[in-house]
């Protein structure tokens, strides 16, 4: 009499996520075909009457209806690697190469130790600074006005990382010293540069500080635009840290009081690692944030991987074909910054699951 | 009081290391010229090729300047890419040595803005471009359209003023880069171009069809352009001026990249002698080495070659006015003696 | 001065002035430092040039701007175009989200794909390459004698829109928006305030109506000052010669910061009301069912309602992070608050004075934006512990 549980088949699952109401049916059908349409173009424009070759740049041009791929043939060289020197090009690609493994490898948990993840950084940036700039072993000395595209996004990136990250802590643990000028002074200076907008504090780096710096301190502008970065990384990421510091439970640093732990390793064994376990969601979010911001330096006058890009349709010669190099830049920076979020969710469940 | 004595020191340091000395010694010390690029391609004067290397008339004068001062460009000379707009703020503060970047000499700019200007190297008007198929045949007919330029330039305020001065209400659309300014061009964003005539000719010349575009022949404004350096520092625009004056001499002598070694061992006349440091003094009144003229000639030949390699053969434009008074233009060297 | 430096109390004195002390010096000496070198270059200091007229012209403006204006008006104009532009984006953001954010709980397959798509691509994109890209498409729109014509009134072409519009003043249209806020946030302030719990409904819908009464006045009262004189009250766009002529123009770069900023913080937005939905607790909508309510009812009246009030401080966050990214209206020409300062500064050559103005001015309008917001936030907040948080 009572109907027995019956697994649901391929049939009714489908009903199920798709059609189980009136509503739901007609939203599956009016979306259903919204996306099916956008879809439709996409691969028409895209695929079918694209032209792939930068030889037959002939075909494409104003009125085409296809994606004109050419112009990525011939120059994606430029948009990688932007001003760097043609032939050396091999070692900006090797640099991006070694970052790209060295981000790759800080998510393996067994790097996530104060001692490792520091080491495998600083000697990956060490390893790819070497490479860009060159001038040991017969490399041929690049200096930074050449370096471009890819690469530089990645400099960018890293630098402002390995700077900002320490700087960070730094900052949560002034804010939440028990001395109340140091936290109160140190919350000021953390509320005031979070309200500014990056571009004005890159460009106020990059403009204004040579005028209140003493000469020795100036340095080049590439380096005072990471400093600036870095700094208004280390605001954000330093509440991410205090945001971290304060879910522990007070037990924690009591505890460790008790036992008559030093400050410094009351800090370093035991509320730090802890802290960064309950921020690493938003830590990596703030990483993908960071990433994609660096491409605010074009407005600087850097020739990033954005900028390469405007300077790769720039020519009379492809000119009409913004819309294909935006999409290959865009799909760039989506390789990785969807890598990296993912990775974030990833981490955000595992982590969940571990707390249940 | 570690921190106070840190930061007393840091008073005595800063005010030690203002910039009072000429940037010439700075660059000399330094080892290299940091010279202005442009971001994005200013076509005649700066663009980037395939292959990502820089070329163009501002570039050539910027590694004449890094030979003269040090004998040879490569490896002395580094081309910062700023924008229009940071022009001044970065030559200020020291972040290039030289503005070398198509500039104009306006009242303004010499006066509130502190900067002192050299001869003019180049001297131009400002012309705007139009799709043809819009059938305009003076600046007039674009009432009611717009005209796009580049943020923060000289340029920008004469078309301010040309358009106020004859009543012409045109939409002006401001771009930081010269590269989005020619895409929002081409892309039909604007009805008008205005840009100084040789790189607006140049933009013709390359863009898909040429003969869809007319330059109108309306003179919105006359510049001399020149290179720019801080006032105050006069030694290192003598150093710009002898560099400019430098090339105009060896073109009205003959003396070319070609064969300046030969004439270098046979000079003519004592003045050649001495312009090429075969006698001593040329270059030591100037706090250069006596051959930097010769090194000058050597990396880039003389005035009319840049001229040509860069601007009358790529796109074939006449030098006509910039040519040397001699064949009826503005140029003279000063005279060496 | 060895137990000296043992006392607690000392070396904590100690640290706190050295700290506070160090960061006081570090400023003299940037201030010290910053004149001697503007002396030794000869450059003015001071606010003096803001008097000075421009002598260039900006090509979006709220209120009139001509070449011969001052600096000092035309930084005004600026900090008005960045109001406008992130009051527009921002709430159109705050729609476009809601709507992605409730795609994504809909329990529809189809709408939560989307949804996820939408949200993964836009988010993970960098804001400059969108608006580049929304800027490349715009402005290759067709001419505006091959433009798109709604009913003739209205137009759209590679030049910008064109609606049909009053021929009144930027200004006095401001002043009616800034109403309008006022109008929509007194209506809920009453709606919501704990303080007018007791209130009769009556009196309250009677209060409602009077709030949007003295608005509509205020507002016709706007229009009517604002009249520009010796035209038609109406104005309709047509086409003479390069392009459209009268009716309200939305420019291709105002359009484009509009379009990229509202998408962009669209999908962060969706996430937050996503997460705001995830966090109630499923009995509040089987509640919701149980008392015979209809799904948009417990969905409008019960979990909308809980989920903004779940995620406000996180949505404050993001609007005042949302704001400051209007910045990037440079890139394509948008006349805003920055850059007009960047071309101030190559015009007027006076860096630190503009730079100052610049951080000064976003400084303000993101506090103020951050208190009023949290006003409004302590306002709606929950009191007590209906929300499993």
């Amino acid at each position: 009499m009572a109907k027995t549980y019956q697994k649901p088949n391929y049939f009714d699952r489908i009903r199920g996520d798709f059609f189980s109401t009136k509503l739901d049916a007609s939203m599956t059908i009016v979306f259903g075909l919204l996306a099916a349409w956008a879809l439709w173009n996409l691969v028409n424009w895209g695929v079918l009457h694209a032209v792939w070759s930068a030889d037959d740049r002939a075909l494409c041009g104003h009125g085409t209806e296809g994606a004109c791929w050419g112009v990525i043939d011939a120059r994606w060289r430029l948009i990688m690697f932007g001003l760097y020197p043609f032939e050396e090009q091999w070692r900006s690609a090797i640099a991006c190469i070694v970052m790209v493994i060295v981000g790759v490898l800080s998510c393996v948990p067994w790097f996530w130790n104060a001692k490792r993840l520091p080491v495998l950084w600083i000697s990956g940036f060490a390893l790819f600074y070497g490479l860009m700039r060159g001038g040991f072993f017969g490399l041929t000395p690049v200096f930074e006005q050449n370096w471009g595209g890819l690469s530089l996004t990645i400099f960018i990136f890293a630098s402002v990382s390995l700077i900002g990250m320490p700087l960070a802590i730094v900052f949560a643990l002034l804010r939440r010293s028990e001395l109340p000028w140091i936290a109160h002074t140190m919350g000021l200076i953390i509320d005031t540069i979070r309200s500014l907008p990056l571009l004005s504090i890159m460009f106020t780096f990059a403009i204004v500080l040579p005028f209140v710096l003493p000469g020795w301190m100036i340095g080049d502008k590439l380096y005072r635009v990471i400093v600036g970065y870095a700094l208004f990384f280390a605001c954000y990421q330093a509440e991410i840290i205090r945001g971290g510091i304060q879910a522990l439970p007070p037990g924690q640093e009591e505890a460790a009081k008790a036992l008559g732990m030093s400050y410094w390793h009351r800090i370093g064994y035991i509320v730090l690692p802890q802290a960064f376990r309950n921020a690493l969601p938003p830590t990596i979010n703030q990483f993908v944030i960071t990433f994609k911001e660096t491409s605010l330096v074009v407005i600087i006058g850097f020739f990033e991987l954005l900028a390469s890009a405007n300077a790769a349709y720039g020519t009379s010669e492809w000119n009409f074909a913004h819309i294909e190099v935006y999409a290959f830049v865009g799909l760039i920076y989506f390789i990785f910054v969807f890598a990296l979020s993912r990775y974030g969710a990833y981490l955000e469940r595992r982590l969940a699951v571990a707390e249940r | 009081m570690k921190y106070l004595t840190f930061a007393a020191l840091a008073l005595g340091l800063a005010a030690g290391t203002a910039h009072a000395e000429s940037r010439l010694d700075t660059a000399l010390e330094r080892g290299s010229l940091l010279c202005s690029g442009h971001n994005g391609s200013f076509l005649g004067f700066a663009e980037v090729d395939d292959q990502g290397n820089w070329k163009g008339m501002d570039i050539d004068l910027c590694r004449g300047l890094a030979a003269s001062l040090f004998g040879q460009a490569d490896g002395n000379l580094e081309i910062v890419p700023i924008s229009w707009a940071q022009r001044w703020p970065s030559l200020q503060s020291g972040d290039i040595d030289v503005v070398i970047k198509l500039s104009g000499w306006t009242q303004s700019r010499d006066t509130e803005l502190n900067l002192s200007y050299s001869l003019p190297y180049f001297v131009g008007a400002f012309h705007v471009m139009s799709h043809a198929d819009i059938g305009a045949e003076s600046v007039a007919d674009l009432d009611g359209g717009s005209i796009c330029v580049s943020a923060g330039t000289s340029t920008e305020r004469v078309l301010a003023s040309y358009l106020e001065g004859n009543n012409i209400e045109a939409e002006v659309v401001v771009f930081e880069s010269g590269d989005e300014v020619k895409t929002a061009y081409f892309n039909r964003r604007c009805d008008g171009l205005i840009l100084f005539a040789p790189p607006l000719a140049a933009t013709r010349a390359t863009a898909e069809d040429p003969e869809a575009h007319v330059i109108l022949p309306d003179v919105l404004g006359l510049e001399p352009e020149s290179i720019i350096v801080p006032e105050g520092d006069p030694k290192w625009l003598d150093v710009q001026n002898w560099m400019l004056s430098s090339l105009w001499f060896a073109e009205i002598n003959g003396i070319t990249q070609a064969n300046v070694d030969e004439i270098k061992a046979n000079p003519g006349s004592a003045q050649i002698e001495k312009f090429l440091g075969v006698t001593p003094g040329y270059g030591e009144r100037l706090g250069l080495s006596d051959d930097w003229a010769y090194n000058l000639i050597k990396e880039v030949g003389n005035y009319g070659e840049i001229f040509d390699r860069n601007i009358a053969e790529p796109y074939a434009l006449p030098r006509g006015m910039n040519e040397l008074y001699t064949n009826g233009g503005v140029f003279y060297p000063l005279t060496v003696d | 001065m060895h137990s000296l430096l043992r006392n607690k109390t000392f070396r904590d004195t100690a640290f706190q002035v050295g700290f506070v002390g160090g960061l006081i010096l570090m400023i003299v000496v940037l201030i010290f430092t910053a004149r001697t070198n503007l002396e030794a270059q000869g450059m003015t200091s001071g606010f003096g040039f803001l008097e000075r007229a421009t002598g260039w012209g900006v090509n979006f403006s709220l209120i009139e701007f001509t070449t011969s204006d001052t600096y000092l008006k035309v930084i005004w104009v600026g900090i008005l175009n960045s109001l406008f532009l992130g009051s527009i984006s921002l709430v159109l953001a705050t729609v476009l989200g809601t709507i992605i954010g409730v795609m994504r709980v809909s329990g529809n397959r189809v709408a939560e794909m989307i949804g996820t798509t939408y949200v993964e691509i836009f988010r993970n994109l960098p804001l400059l390459l969108q608006v580049f890209f929304w800027y490349a498409v715009l402005t290759s729109l067709p001419r505006p004698k091959e433009g798109i014509s709604l009913f003739d009134v209205a137009f759209i072409s590679g030049r910008g829109m064109y609606f049909p519009g009053l021929n009144v003043t930027g200004g006095s249209v401001f002043v009616m928006f800034i109403g309008l806020f006022a109008a929509i946030a007194l209506t809920i302030w009453l709606r919501m305030a704990r303080r007018f719990r007791r209130m009769e409904p009556a009196t309250k819908k009677s209060r409602g109506r009077l709030i949007w009464m003295v608005f509509g006045v205020f507002a016709v009262v706007c229009m009517w000052a604002g009249r520009i004189p010796d035209t038609d009250l109406l104005s309709i766009p047509f086409l003479k010669g390069l392009n459209y002529r009268e009716g309200v123009r939305v420019s291709p770069e105002l359009l484009t910061c509009i379009i990229g900023i509202s998408i962009y913080g669209a999908a962060y937005i969706g996430e937050i009301v996503r997460a705001g939905f995830n966090s109630l607790s499923k009995g509040q909508g089987e509640a919701g069912y149980a008392l015979g309510l209809s799904p948009w009812q417990t969905f409008s009246r019960i979990k909308l309602p809980l989920a903004i009030r779940a995620v406000m401080p996180t949505l404050i966050n993001q609007y005042v992070w949302l704001f400051k990214s209007t910045t990037v209206g440079i890139a394509i020409g948008f006349v805003d608050f920055f850059m007009v300062i960047s071309t101030s500064i190559n015009q007027s050559g006076q860096t630190l004075e503009l730079i100052a103005i610049l951080m000064g001015g976003f400084l303000i309008i993101n506090y103020s934006m951050a208190w009023v917001l949290n006003r409004v936030n302590d306002a709606i907040a929950l009191k007590g512990s209906q929300l499993r948080v």
